[in-house]
């Protein structure tokens, strides 16, 4: 059974169901769907693509050439020029350069900042519980994208801002489901044990009660890659993420719109890159919740 | 407690959660870069009108002052003057709101039409082909951005087609629903995915319960088993599924509204964030905020209502 859509940008805790499977077991990786594997092979490719860009690139993105503007696809220009007579083609191969990282870093630093204080609040308790959690309901009683909105209008374009904004809001769920995840695991024997022989709490932690935790937050990250990176397409697509000139498949969406009767490639491609990612990190995503929830 | 306790109690914690929001909202903005008196008098105004203005518009006083100076107007409903028009934001938000309210209205619709026909067929039809082709689309929804998928149906069916209009509003009932039409249909195929899978996971849970079980070893009908006990059953949790959406469906409101250049509260948004005209900002955020968490109340009492199990005051 799959769980519930649980996008950690909306604020809402998912249901969370206990996996059955931990990550590090012997044979794991053999019983990955097949489709863990596609959705690997197409992520791999995007990543080398934005990796080799520079290289693959046949010209540079931001050179401008007004007199050769809006050309249809040629031998020269395989997806022809945008309206300031930019190669399209090698803008969508650059763009990779910035959608990538922000899309990744956008999902793994909430990730990583709520699994840690997820972890420590539940092994803790007490005030450290206390202080964490109730942080965690004020930033979930909002609208999590209208606070976005606020926040990059406040602390000005640019991916720093998306960064912090995505940062600020969505370490909330993995917060609540490592939490949970310490509770169960705290009272087991093993731990137990370990308190037993004098471990110091630290290395309780992170010896025996982290490995045993963090599938809840590998199962939900794929989905929050395509969540972040999908935002900041729409940001640079309303004017208000990356800036110009840089290539950004949002922003270059926004460029070729006006044309789209007459370069409807334009517009189409850099949504097609963002699709084609989209899909690779869902099959992974989906592949890895069949496989660890048995 | 009662079930009207319910109600009144969970709307009591609206309250100090609305001051909250405002606060937040407030703050932030305050930190944000830019003189909102330059803003007003002009690049040229010297030192002294600048002066006059930041005390006509009280940024001498304290942030508290003008917190609390603040939610007074708001209470009044006085949000302010736009930097851009001049105009008051209220007013402003007068005339786009209808726009956004005709977006949400039969973007929903078209969510419900489309997510629980095929919600249910994926549930009774599990690991069946027809399943795996509604998950693969459903996928291939989550991967689309709002606003791409409006740019492509607008190249696909406005402009070869031509029967439907590329982006405005109209004055008339049919002239708004036939503008309204394709912008809506835009925001279900970027929603439905969400509903689709929450509400198959829901029914599968309820079809694997004992009591369908009992029913089918006894002889209930097919047909009447879903209809009576399992979508009955997976209704709830599907209400609560629609209102966790609600959130998404507003900012998918404010893409959308700009792709397809709709005068309504999301682009005014927009417009207002990259003229940074804060005040205008100000308001359509506590506005957007206000229908969240009333969307939220509002699945919450219809689910207390529909289900007698939710307990109540726990």
């Amino acid at each position: 059974m799959t769980s519930p859509p649980s996008p950690a940008y909306e604020g809402v805790p998912p249901t969370i169901e206990p996996l059955e499977v931990p990550i590090g077991e012997r044979g794991l990786w053999r019983r990955m769907p097949k489709k863990v594997w596609v959705g690997v092979g197409i992520v791999a490719t995007y990543i080398l693509v934005a990796l080799l860009a520079p290289v693959i690139a046949p010209y540079d993105p931001l050179l401008i050439n007004p007199a050769n503007s809006l050309a249809s696809p040629t031998a020269d220009h395989l997806l022809g020029t945008d309206q300031l007579g930019r190669d399209i083609f090698s803008r969508v191969l650059y763009a990779a350069r910035v959608d990538l990282p922000i899309g990744f870093l956008g999902a793994f630093l909430p990730a990583i900042a709520g699994t840690l204080l997820g972890a420590l609040a539940g092994f803790y308790g007490r005030w450290v519980d206390t202080v964490i959690m109730r942080t965690a309901d004020v930033v979930q009683a909002f609208p999590a994208y209208i606070l976005v909105i606020v926040l990059v209008f406040a602390l000005g374009q640019g991916a720093r801002s998306i960064i912090i904004a995505f940062t600020v809001l969505a370490w909330v769920v993995y917060a609540r489901i490592i939490r949970g995840e310490v509770l169960r695991v705290r009272d087991l024997d093993y731990v137990h044990a370990a308190r037993v022989a004098g471990l110091r709490n630290l290395r309780i932690l992170r010896v025996h009660v982290f490995p045993n935790v963090i599938n809840q937050t590998i199962v939900y990250l794929p989905s929050d890659i395509v969540f972040a990176t999908l935002a900041l397409a729409s940001f640079s697509f309303l004017g208000l993420g990356i800036p110009p000139p840089t290539a950004e498949w949002g922003a270059m969406i926004a460029d070729g719109q006006p044309f789209i009767t007459t370069n409807w490639w334009f517009a189409t491609v850099p949504g097609l890159a963002i699709v084609g990612l989209g899909l690779g990190l869902s099959l992974i995503g989906e592949g890895f919740e069949e496989a660890l929830r048995g | 407690m009662g079930r009207f306790g319910f109600v009144g109690k969970r709307l009591l914690q609206v309250i100090p959660m609305l001051f909250g929001i405002v606060l937040v909202v407030f703050m932030v903005l305050q930190v944000t870069p830019g003189d909102p008196a330059r803003q007003i008098a002009g690049l040229r105004a010297s030192e002294a009108d600048l002066d006059e203005v930041r005390e006509s518009l009280g940024l001498n006083d304290s942030v508290l002052e003008q917190y609390g100076r603040y939610v007074g107007n708001v209470l009044q409903g006085d949000l302010g003057f736009s930097y851009k028009s001049r105009k008051p934001v209220a007013s402003i938000i007068g005339d786009r709101i209808g726009v956004t309210v005709w977006l949400m209205g039969v973007g929903l619709l078209l969510v419900v039409l489309i997510s629980v026909p095929l919600g249910v067929i994926s549930a009774l039809r599990k690991d069946r082909p027809i399943d795996h082709i509604i998950r693969g689309l459903g996928l291939l929804g989550m991967s689309m951005p709002a606003f791409w998928t409006g740019v492509i149906l607008l190249l696909l069916v406005a402009n070869t087609t031509g029967w439907f209009p590329s982006g405005g509003f109209g004055e008339t009932f049919w002239e708004k629903a036939h503008h309204i039409f394709l912008p809506a249909l835009t925001l279900a195929i970027a929603s439905s995915p969400f509903i689709i899978r929450g509400l198959r996971a829901e029914m599968i849970s309820v079809l694997e319960s004992d009591y369908i079980s009992t029913g089918r070893s006894i002889g209930v009908a097919g047909s009447r088993l879903v209809r009576r006990f399992v979508l009955r059953n997976a209704a709830g949790p599907g209400i609560t599924l629609v209102a966790i959406e609600a959130g998404f469906l507003l900012f998918g409101a404010v893409v959308i509204e700009t792709t397809f250049a709709l005068p309504g509260l999301g682009q005014g948004l927009v417009i207002a964030a990259r003229g940074r005209d804060l005040p205008s900002v100000q308001g359509y955020t506590l506005l957007f905020a206000l229908a969240v968490v009333t969307i939220y109340l509002l699945s919450d009492i219809i689910t207390a209502i529909l289900d007698p199990r939710v307990e109540v005051g726990k």
